[in-house]
């Protein structure tokens, strides 16, 4: 097999239609690797009592994208056997169950990949100029994530 | 040639809370060619004074970089985005 037909790919998506696994895990499949590696965010139905309707996300596209492009040139730096990276994120209104975010990650083995993917989500909630909006029966809240260094941390 | 002599009109963009209190998603300002972080939001909060309550919880991002409001000086070229970064909560 002729391995310069399969260069590394970053697959990156920010789209209002449903996120679908099957499309994710397909993209980094590879005929080099043995492990392919997934993270599913998915929207809770309640946060502290209050019962959750939907979530509406908001981003600051182009940056996301790039600051996405950021986070899988530091994965390869970290683990360079890593061969594809997806990361689809929803956009808009996402119902109760259904995925914000899916990462997949394919490696030879399985040790880098997962921990590429672990990295991937927690420098995304960290980094990425992505929003979230958690609709509730009376009110609504925008989100913060704790990863985020220059939120409030009294909240 | 020479050194274009007036302040730039740069592109600035409003996200989540910040656009809800300043009421719109974008819009141009023109503003100082030189200016620090903290600055340049004492401007924006000059037209839009409803965003002051989230001075302490935003960021900008300039030309897609993030910038603590404070003392870095920021030189702008025309048609430079800068946008308001509150707390992110993606993934």
């Amino acid at each position: 097999m002729d391995e310069s037909e399969d260069v590394p790919k970053d697959f990156i998506k920010l789209k209002s239609e449903k996120l679908s696994v099957a499309e994710v895990s397909e993209l980094v499949s590879s005929p080099y690797c043995g492990a392919v590696s997934l993270f599913i965010g998915t929207t809770r139905n309640n946060f502290e009592g209050k019962k959750v309707i939907h979530l509406e996300y908001e981003a600051y596209t182009s940056m996301a994208e790039t600051e996405i492009k950021k986070i899988c040139r530091d994965v390869r730096q970290k683990w360079p056997s890593v061969k594809h990276i997806a990361v689809h994120h929803r956009l808009g209104v996402v119902p109760i169950t259904e995925a914000s975010v899916i990462i997949a990650v394919s490696s030879p083995h399985r040790a880098e990949s997962l921990e590429a993917v672990t990295y991937c989500i927690n420098t995304l909630k960290a980094s990425v100029p992505i929003w979230k909006k958690e609709m509730y029966e009376d009110e609504y809240s925008w989100k913060e994530n704790k990863e985020c260094f220059w939120a409030n941390s009294e909240k | 040639g020479g050194e274009r002599l007036c302040p730039p009109q740069v592109s600035v963009l409003y996200f989540a809370r910040s656009a809800e209190l300043a009421g719109l998603r974008r819009e141009t300002l023109r503003v100082p060619r030189q200016v620090t972080a903290l600055q340049l939001w004492e401007e924006i909060v000059s037209v839009h004074p409803r965003l002051a309550v989230i001075r302490d919880q935003v960021v900008f991002a300039v030309r897609q970089e993030y910038v603590l409001l404070g003392d870095q000086l920021l030189v702008l070229q025309p048609g430079d985005e800068v946008a308001i970064i509150p707390p992110i909560s993606g993934g």
